[in-house]
């Protein structure tokens, strides 16, 4: 392993093993690349059974981890509404989410009297600390100039201390949630990232994973003496302690002067390779180093973040963390009979998946199948890197839907089905079991706790996907069924 | 303006007050229970937002029946709890089982709502997958008259629906696609039922417009058009559409979306009295059945906030008359079912009877079996805070529980709703007009009602305050209607109501509670 690469690579997976690679027919593969295949959709036009949300539900997920932040779409009422529903049902923690409440006699003449005056309202009703303002296809395709708008209301109330106002642009015909979150982070270190003195810092861009996952990230983190700057931590926010009181604003989670802080951090961290457009900003503009991804699921995927840690802390590993590491081995070669040449299913967030399907594969299952509904090159690349420790060939679907997932299931059968709550019907029709992780989950408790980062959240990811193989192909004398 | 001077102290001590800030309610600050009818609006509610002051009233005594404000833009930025027009017409639409219902829009729209109604089907799924067109920047600059018909042409292909509901959304609004004309040729193609809704989201901020659109294309598109004179029911399970009996009294059910199974604790009760059911509109429905609504001797509309359009055009267009009925609570269910006995007792005189007997025998179970609820509940306090006709169904079926409905109130009301409620609640109730959830929270932590009935979105705030929460929307798990439901209704209220787990919170230490 060539440690100087580590740091001001891109990418820090890249630089694990710089054998030649030999299928090279993607960009930025520097490893030997495994093979993976693109089946073929049986449909062209439509979406059945949708695999990924639109722009402003990204956006929207980053601005909650903003304390005291207040989200504001610049859109019709439905889509404030139907998000806050999808997150309600999700984390089950109160959701507030503004609109400007556009209609019909409002569109005609432009979104600008509704969005001044819905900063207004929300200035004076909710002072918040901070207001997200993102677009969403209504007021693109009208064009409204959100930046300007919000200038004219900075200049209405030159005497007033205004919180930041920032506007994101989300159009939901392009895209999905997944481009949503990554831009919404990267307008908020563009508006308001200011360089003065270091920090000793690493900024840690967590991509849109559950409040569980930040929480592992903020402990590991904290074992290994690391201060940061989580961008963004919706980890008090939406999973929130039973208080006697409601807030309308987000109680926790990243301060207004971390996020102006973080051009003076030594590094970022994406989690997400696909949230690091924030991170290239501020290797960009001020030179703050960058490291993307993968996500920290499983063995070898944590080992890259941690090192990664280590170096731009110049530590050793500490105890605490290799001890985890140990029973994480431990428990893995102890569920190893069960989950040999398993076969897996895995769809949702790129990252998620991709993270997943290599963790399956440390574990000696076979990811089959994976999909995502968002569209990305990213994601092809970090299978091909899976590819490498899969024994056969994963079948790779991006810009698909769980319509597109559920007919290769049937004609390829799977043992275990790994997603979000959509997937409950396949599971159901196909009978497999369906490991619930991702978003949304609707239909069992605890989304907001379900951790997959890091080594102690990877053990019990081991023991839960062992556990029900068990369950479902053993039977109660712990015979396996044949 | 009667109510005016009771409501605030005037506009100097609005705007005096205006600067505080009010993130966080702690819930501990409520008042002692025992402060049983509200007199006056409380302006501490209200201060922050002048433009919100009307939208509120208080009933001060039998003859007062003027309603809050209502049927107006929500302020912009506020947490409105509003939906779209899209939203107010897929929910109407979608419980029809055997139909595909494509939304022709960016992601978003299809990705949110597919599968969330709560509506049971026994027969045909397909009405709860999500289809979209997934409109593309491209689109938005090129038009999607062409990807639209394409796809309804690749979905007819996969699945043979028995029709496509098409949706139009904000931006195919703005965009100017043709749907009627796109369904119109794909119509010509496939020989399926394509059906064009116009809802564009931002056409009106009340989501009503939604279920009058929805409605309109039935009435345009579907409901006159069935050629069979008993369709065959294509699913099994539950129902049976009495195809082979011979011609008795047929009837639709309008407005009733069997959420939770609500219609197959309707449907045997108006069976047993010798009455078919031709349709209902959309429970559990199939096209053909709705094709053929217009053979039907009588309506009946059950949700009147989204269907009473639909009756009333249809009364005009095929003359079929329509009755008002409340499937809610031991009393209006008994209510419903003698009204509809009534309009057919000309021609069937034993009908009147036969429904008196069901209402006796029935009502005897019912009592017995909630009488352990109710003792339980009895003198607890509610606060409602629905979409639809709810907002007032609701008030008599919490009276026969012995519970009080405080304070009423609901997103999207019209002003024949809220003259509704205001005749049906008693005294001292707080009616709201779309509040939003800030005020929602402020009046929960005022008056801290022992339950609030509400859907999905408040059900979080209510829980962190410490307040039982009963869902009555999309998300609820057990029927409400009719008499067994009723049973269902109580268990559930209970279950939210007597569990001991308020008694974890600290505000019930502190002895508020």
């Amino acid at each position: 392993m060539n440690e100087d690469k580590l740091l001001p690579n891109e990418d820090y997976s890249k630089c694990q093993e710089l054998t030649n690679c030999d299928s090279g027919s993607h960009t930025n593969c520097k490893g030997s690349c495994g093979e993976i295949s693109i089946p073929k959709s049986k449909k062209h036009f439509a979406v059945i059974n949708p695999s990924k949300m639109c722009q402003p539900m990204g956006a929207v997920q980053v601005l909650l981890g903003i304390e005291g932040a207040m989200p504001l779409i610049h859109g019709s009422q439905g889509c404030s509404t139907y998000l806050r529903f999808q997150m309600c049902r999700h984390f089950r923690e109160p959701v507030n989410i503004s609109s400007t409440s556009m209609s019909e006699s409002t569109v005609v003449y432009g979104g600008e009297e509704n969005l001044l005056k819905a900063l207004d309202t929300i200035w004076r009703e909710y002072k918040p600390k901070l207001i997200g303002v993102t677009s969403s296809c209504l007021t693109e395709t009208i064009g409204d100039d959100m930046g300007l708008i919000i200038r004219k209301f900075r200049s209405k109330h030159p005497d007033e201390e205004l919180p930041p106002i920032i506007p994101i642009s989300t159009p939901s015909y392009s895209g999905s949630h997944v481009d949503g979150y990554d831009k919404a982070v990267k307008s908020l270190l563009e508006n308001m990232a200011v360089q003065n003195q270091t920090n000793s810092k690493i900024n840690i861009i967590t991509g849109n994973i559950s409040p569980a996952d930040i929480r592992e990230i903020k402990e590991i983190l904290e074992i290994m003496k690391c201060s940061s700057i989580i961008l963004t931590d919706n980890s008090e926010s939406l999973d929130a302690p039973h208080t006697d009181s409601v807030s309308f604003l987000p109680p926790a989670g990243t301060k207004v002067n971390e996020i102006i802080d973080s051009a003076n951090s030594k590094a970022t961290i994406s989690l997400c390779k696909h949230a690091n457009s924030g991170a290239k900003f501020l290797k960009k503009r001020f030179d703050v180093k960058s490291i993307s991804g993968p996500l920290p699921v499983g063995l070898k995927n944590t080992d890259k973040f941690i090192s990664a840690i280590c170096k731009i802390q110049n530590c050793d590993l500490p105890e605490k963390l290799e001890k985890d590491r140990g029973r994480l081995i431990d428990t893995i070669i102890d569920a190893h009979p069960y989950n040999y040449q398993r076969k897996v299913a895995i769809y949702g967030d790129p990252d998620v998946v991709s993270g997943l399907a290599g963790f399956t594969a440390e574990l000696g299952m076979i990811p089959t199948v994976v999909c995502t509904g968002a569209e990305s090159n990213r994601f092809m690349d970090d299978m091909k890197e899976v590819a490498k420790e899969s024994p056969t060939k994963p079948s790779v679907m991006e810009g698909c839907d769980l319509y597109d997932l559920q007919n290769y299931i049937k004609d390829n059968p799977v043992d275990l089905l790994i997603g979000n709550s959509y997937g409950a019907r396949i599971a159901n029709e196909e009978n497999i079991p369906l490991f619930r992780v991702g978003f949304p989950i609707y239909d069992r408790m605890g989304a907001q706790r379900i951790p997959i980062v890091g080594y102690s959240a990877g053990i019990s990811l081991v023991d839960t996907l062992a556990n029900m193989i068990l369950e479902k192909y053993y039977d109660a004398s712990g015979w396996e069924i044949e | 303006m009667k109510n005016s001077s009771k409501k605030f102290n005037g506009s100097e001590s609005l705007k005096s007050t205006a600067k505080e800030p009010l993130k966080e309610l702690k819930s501990s600050e409520s008042p002692q229970n025992d402060d049983l009818i509200i007199t006056e609006v409380p302006d501490s509610i209200i201060k922050t937002l002048e433009s919100r002051i009307d939208h509120m009233c208080v009933k001060k005594d039998e003859g007062d029946e003027r309603g809050p404000s209502c049927n107006m833009a929500s302020v912009p930025g506020a947490v409105t709890q509003r939906s779209c027009v899209y939203g107010g017409a897929r929910v109407v639409l979608m419980p029809i089982t055997d139909a595909i219902h494509l939304v022709h829009g960016p992601i978003g729209c299809a990705s949110c709502t597919w599968d969330i109604r709560g509506s049971r089907s026994s027969g045909e799924e397909l009405y709860k997958k999500g289809f979209s067109t997934n409109l593309q920047e491209k689109d938005i600059v090129f038009g999607g008259e062409k990807k639209l018909f394409d796809t309804i042409i690749e979905l007819n292909g996969i699945y043979n629906p028995a029709a496509i509901f098409v949706y139009s959304t904000c931006v195919v609004g703005l965009i100017g696609d043709d749907l009627k004309s796109v369904a119109r040729e794909a119509e010509e193609i496939t020989k399926c039922r394509i059906i064009p809704v116009q809802s564009e989201g931002f056409r009106s901020f009340n989501k009503s417009l939604g279920h009058q659109l929805a409605c309109d294309a039935m009435l345009d598109h579907l409901i006159g058009t069935g050629e069979l004179e008993k369709p065959e029911k294509l699913g099994l399970g539950q129902k049976s559409l009495a195809s082979t009996q011979e011609k008795g009294p047929t009837l639709n059910i309008v407005g009733e979306f069997n959420v939770a199974g609500d219609l197959w604790a309707i449907q045997p009760l108006i069976e047993k009295m010798g009455i078919t059911v031709q349709s209902a509109i959309t429970g559990d429905s199939c096209v053909e059945e709705i094709a053929n609504a217009h053979r039907a001797d009588l309506n009946i509309v059950q949700c009147q906030k989204s269907s009473n359009y639909l009756a009333r055009q249809m009364e005009e267009k095929y003359g079929i008359p329509h009755l008002k009925v409340n499937f809610f609570g031991i009393e209006d269910t008994g209510k419903s079912l003698l009204s509809i006995a009534d309009f057919f007792q000309d021609q069937y005189p034993e009908i009147r009877e036969i429904a008196e007997k069901i209402i006796e025998t029935e009502i005897k179970k019912v009592r017995s079996e909630i009488s352990h609820y109710k003792t339980r509940l009895t003198g607890k306090r509610v606060a409602v805070y629905v979409g639809g006709n709810k907002a007032w169904s609701l008030i008599s079926a919490f009276e026969e529980l012995g519970m009080k409905v405080i304070m009423t109130g609901t997103q999207n009301g019209l002003p024949e709703d809220y003259h509704r409620i205001m005749e049906t609640v008693s005294e001292g109730t707080l009616v709201v007009d779309d509040a939003n959830s800030m005020e929602l929270a402020k009046l929960l932590k005022k008056y801290h009602p022992d339950l609030i009935v509400s859907g999905a979105k408040e059900k979080y705030m209510a829980h962190k305050l410490g307040i039982p929460f009963c869902d009555f929307n999309h998300d609820r798990i057990s029927s409400f209607a009719s008499f067994n439901g009723f049973i269902n209704f109580a268990k559930e209220v209970d279950r939210a109501v007597s569990s001991p787990v308020w008694k974890l919170t600290s505000k019930y230490y502190q002895g508020i509670v």
